[in-house]
């Protein structure tokens, strides 16, 4: 699964934790769905659109 | 978050007392035991004692499995479980069939929880090596 997630955390200027801290989860889990190692449950990618004010598929694309 | 997360912190603090309390056993049971004492409720209530102390770790492994609410964390933990319970499965499995048609020294079952133990770092190099750096201890 393809994302946009550390672009559209590098157009707010927000860190890894700050992103972490905004979903209430740790650094680690931003960071290896960022890079693509893991793809998040739907709650937590519900959680992400949400925080982002955009549709899941505007951000997880499949491969 | 990973050092914060309050599922680790008792997580640690219940390993932390389970492994003193084990400790503490052993050495209770050494000292008031002689090896292979004969059976008795005295001895069988003694040598118990190191036995729960190990199934609290069991019980702390457990509680942060239920207790961890990053779900990526959460899987990490499980993968290094789940490598450490396959090493120990086919290490004891192997073993066991070498006893049985060769003379290799018995195996104590006493050691199979600390090869689990010992797997779970097996279980962190793999974590490390499949999911890089970020991907926690």
């Amino acid at each position: 699964m393809n994302n946009r997630l550390k672009v559209l955390r590098a157009e707010r200027n927000w860190s890894q934790q700050d992103l972490a801290d905004r979903l209430g989860v740790s650094r680690q889990s931003v960071n290896a769905i960022e890079t693509g190692k893991y793809d998040p449950s739907l709650p937590l990618a519900f959680t992400i659109a949400r925080l982002f004010g955009l549709s899941i598929e505007a951000i997880f694309q499949p491969e | 978050m990973t050092k914060h997360n309050p599922a680790y912190r008792a997580y640690y603090r219940r390993l932390g007392i389970s492994s003193v309390l084990y400790v503490a056993a052993v050495f209770a049971a050494s000292s008031l035991l002689h090896h292979r004492a004969p059976l008795s409720v005295f001895a069988v209530g003694v040598a118990l004692v190191p036995g729960i102390a190990v199934s609290l770790m069991v019980f702390a492994f457990a509680r942060l499995f239920v207790e961890l609410d990053d779900e990526y964390l959460r899987l990490l933990e499980v993968r290094k479980a789940l490598v450490a319970t396959a090493l120990t499965l086919a290490g004891c499995s192997v073993w066991g069939l070498l006893e049985i048609f060769t003379a290799v020294p018995p195996l104590p079952v006493f050691w199979v929880f600390p090869l689990w133990c010992m797997g779970l770092f097996a279980g962190t190099l793999f974590n490390r090596v499949t999911l890089g750096t970020g991907g926690c201890m």
